[in-house]
């Protein structure tokens, strides 16, 4: 830069968030004496219309050409100084924020004179570095108007679907031999005459036949290579053994040797090793479950349609897509053996069993029976796997569980009304709307609720079972015997998770699930762009908040998909040709292939391919020559951060 | 040494996850020492080694570098490349008479603020005894 540096510094009070704690008249009358500041300013708050104005007539009045605002975290307001520096007519990458808030402010509130000095310590090597900082252009991309979406339960089906609507090419993969994931398992849904099989099956009828999806069932992402606007995939298959000429006659249910609990079932019931996960699946194939199966061939003798090809080998396909939405659901709290009884006594069932043995169309037929007759008296305990309730159990609270543990119980109370119920709670919490009518209900249908502490215990006898609780409103131990145990169990982050972060980078939150880019502002995007996160990956959620997260996440991707081109920040790695030996160091440190040698004059030089760069900048610090460097984050801006660490008086 | 000396310790904190955490640890209005000065950088892989030797040389008493845990890297495996070059630097420290606690290499995840906050305390209680730094190079220089 042959100009000479003028900087600015902008320090923003955020009400009294960071003014509170950090004296901030100081910090600029101190930024005022440091190398090439021309103008220091202070405001209430800066993200403001009147404090970007400020920035702004600072450039035209002072002649600024390097911006330094010292506010909250870069994640929440870069792009608002970035775009206030750019309409004051400076390029928008001659701007380096300093975080005071987040690591200053409000970390250090106890401390208020070692908070302003470490505030005078960070604007002074944000300065240091702003300096040396130069125009960048933002590289600009074309994207793929179609999408990925991982996940064929309720939130991506309604995802796929909104975006095949809006025109939008949808690849759906499901990693089951179905679609319909969790929800098309519930029997009757709350607050609406429906099933959850018929809920779900209208979506899936829906999506499937719109001639914009590819539903790729029985599948899986394996690799995915690219970024925002142009993402790559290997989708894998599975071998099915059975393909479409299957006309589900059944006979090779009947024949089938191998029997195995049945998941689709929650194990309640057994399946063949040829089975239809249920009656709604689609496709409406048959599947042969590899691992079980033993290749005896009685199916194949009895397949009419020759239908059964025990040989298959599953194959694999490529996917483009522009964007991606994780919605791979969650996994159901599963407790460990002897908690509650559970895994002791078959009269001891979770929910999702419960749920199975109220449906029609389940194993019983709908009636509640176990073991052979039906329970007279019957003990729901809530927050199994929630509010830290167990060694086990996760600390947060699961959301769905009272509500759809109550729409049972009206259920049995409906068709059983002599049944007993007890429903034993830590904290009984119907916050959706209705869900509280279910509670009143249940009350006046005489269900006792029984708050409590300490969680309670379930003795397996050889007759029955007995529940012993401390009621917290009555400071009573009750003793309750009962013929069955009901776990109204949490949800967990899915199990499936692993498999899908070892393919899309996405962080978790202390509990497990994914992490969105801002939990209230950005909930459906993860912090990487063009990935979106939609229903129970991100947090517990009941049908109606995944289907909004679909939709939310589906919305989000057709913004991207209706760029002609998005712009991407250029922090990518650019080589010195002159400098460059041609080692080939670098090219090793790639993790992503983005860099090759080619031919310069009498020498080989590397070459940044800048679609495939995603600017970590690992190459740059293997770089022996430094030849090779990294936009925004060049050697001499970071050792000149790095020099500012103390003040060096006459330097 | 006197009871009065704070060290200044420069952390390196990748974009993804650490520097996420520091948000964190603010958003929760934590408290940590006020003894660490950031250079965020996107990937611990970028951490060239003359950073943390120039940290030490000009005033830094100890140098916290933190990225994602190994196998969460945002670029895959950035984190192990930094992995490598601490303990290749360690020893060059050895050589120069920096003690080892002064060097600190971390994987600090999104979620765990505090466990930043934990480390931030260790790591300041682990400097203090051996006091400052700069004014040892001054003399070897």
């Amino acid at each position: 830069m042959s100009e000479e540096p003028k900087v600015g510094v902008f320090v923003c009070h955020c009400g009294m968030n960071i003014a509170g704690t950090i004296n901030v008249k100081e910090v600029i009358e101190y930024s005022m004496t440091l190398p090439h500041v021309v103008d220091a300013k202070e405001y209430i708050f800066m993200c403001s219309a009147p404090g970007q104005d400020l920035i702004k007539d600072s450039v035209k009045k002072s002649g600024l050409n390097r911006v330094v605002v010292a506010a909250c975290s870069p994640s929440m307001h870069e792009p608002t100084f970035r775009r206030a520096v750019e309409e004051a007519g400076l390029n928008r990458y001659l701007l380096e924020m300093v975080n005071i808030r987040e690591q200053s402010s409000w970390v250090h509130s106890d401390e208020k004179q070692k908070a302003t000095e470490k505030t005078k310590d960070l604007i002074r090597m944000a300065v240091a570095k702003a300096s040396l900082l130069e125009p960048l252009e933002d590289l600009r991309f074309g994207v793929q108007p179609a999408s990925l979406i991982l996940g064929g339960g309720v939130a991506g089906l309604r995802a796929s679907l909104d975006l095949a609507e809006r025109g939008y090419k949808v690849h759906l993969v499901e990693e089951l031999p179905t679609l319909g994931g969790r929800a098309a398992r519930l029997g009757k849904l709350a607050h609406v005459d429906m099933k959850g099989a018929e809920m779900v099956g209208s979506l899936i009828k829906a999506v499937v036949s719109n001639p914009n999806v590819t539903a790729h069932v029985n599948s899986e992402v394996t690799e995915l290579d690219g970024s925002v606007g142009y993402f790559k995939a290997n989708i894998k298959y599975k071998p099915r053994f059975v393909d479409a000429k299957c006309t589900l006659c059944g006979e090779c249910f009947r024949v089938c040797p191998v029997e195995v609990p049945n998941e689709y079932e929650f194990g309640i019931s057994k399946r063949r090793a040829i089975y239809l996960p249920f009656k709604e699946a689609y496709p409406p194939v048959a599947v042969i479950d590899s691992e079980t199966c033993t290749r005896c061939g009685e199916c194949v003798k009895v397949c009419e349609p020759h239908a059964i090809d025990l040989d298959e080998k599953g194959h694999d396909l490529e996917a483009i897509a522009g964007g991606v939405v994780l919605a791979t659901g969650f996994s159901p709290y599963e407790p460990p053996e002897g908690e509650y009884g559970y895994g002791h006594s078959k009269k001891v069932l979770t929910l999702f069993q419960l749920e199975r043995l109220l449906d029609e169309d389940g194993p019983t037929g709908g009636e509640l029976k176990l073991e052979g007759s039906t329970p007279r008296t019957l003990a729901f305990i809530m927050c199994v796997g929630s509010l830290g309730t167990t060694k086990n159990a996760h600390q947060y609270c699961s959301r769905m569980c009272c509500a759809s543990a109550l729409k049972n119980i009206l259920t049995i109370k409906d068709r059983y009304p002599e049944v007993e119920i007890y429903t034993i709670y830590k904290d009984m919490r119907t916050y959706g709307r209705g869900d509280e009518r279910l509670y009143e209900r249940a009350a006046e249908r005489l269900v006792k609720f029984i708050m409590f502490e300490a969680p309670p215990t379930v003795n397996v006898k050889s007759d029955n079972l007995e529940v012993r609780v401390h009621d917290a409103t009555l400071q009573e131990d009750l003793l309750i015997p009962a013929d069955a145990v009901v776990l109204a169990v949490g949800m967990s982050p899915s199990q499936s998770l692993p498999k899908v972060r070892s393919v899309v980078k996405v962080g978790c939150s202390a509990e497990g699930f994914l992490r969105e880019a801002h939990l209230k502002l950005r909930p459906v995007e993860a912090p990487a762009d063009g990935i979106y996160l939609a229903g129970s990956v991100t947090s517990p959620k009941n049908i109606v908040e995944s289907v909004m997260a679909g939709s939310a996440s589906a919305a989000k991707a057709a913004a991207l998909f209706g760029k002609e081109e998005i712009r991407i920040e250029p922090m990518i790695a650019q080589v010195t040709e002159e400098i460059c030996s041609g080692c080939a160091i670098c090219i090793a440190m790639c993790p992503y292939g983005a860099i090759s040698r080619k031919q310069k004059d009498e020498k080989r030089v590397a070459e940044v391919d800048k679609a495939l760069c995603k600017a970590c900048g690992a190459c740059v610090a293997a770089c022996p020559s430094g030849a090779m460097q990294q936009a925004g984050f060049k050697d001499i801006q970071m050792m000149a951060q790095i020099a500012a660490l103390t003040e060096k008086r006459g330097a | 040494m006197s009871d009065q000396f704070e060290p200044k310790i420069a952390l390196f904190a990748c974009n993804w996850c650490t520097y996420a955490a520091l948000d964190l640890a603010g958003t929760s209005r934590m408290k940590y020492p006020p003894n660490f000065r950031v250079i965020k950088v996107m990937c611990s892989g970028r951490i060239d080694p003359q950073f943390v030797v120039e940290a030490f040389r000009d005033g830094a008493d100890g140098v916290l570098v933190a990225g994602c845990h190994l196998g969460d890297c945002h670029y895959i495996e950035g984190n192990y490349k930094a992995l490598r070059r601490m303990t290749l630097l360690r020893k060059m420290l050895d050589t120069m008479g920096i003690e080892r606690e002064r060097l600190r290499l971390e994987w600090i995840s999104a979620s765990e603020a505090a466990r930043f906050v934990q480390i931030a305390r260790e790591m300041v209680e682990q400097i203090k005894p051996l006091g400052p730094l700069a004014p040892r190079l001054q003399v070897n220089q």
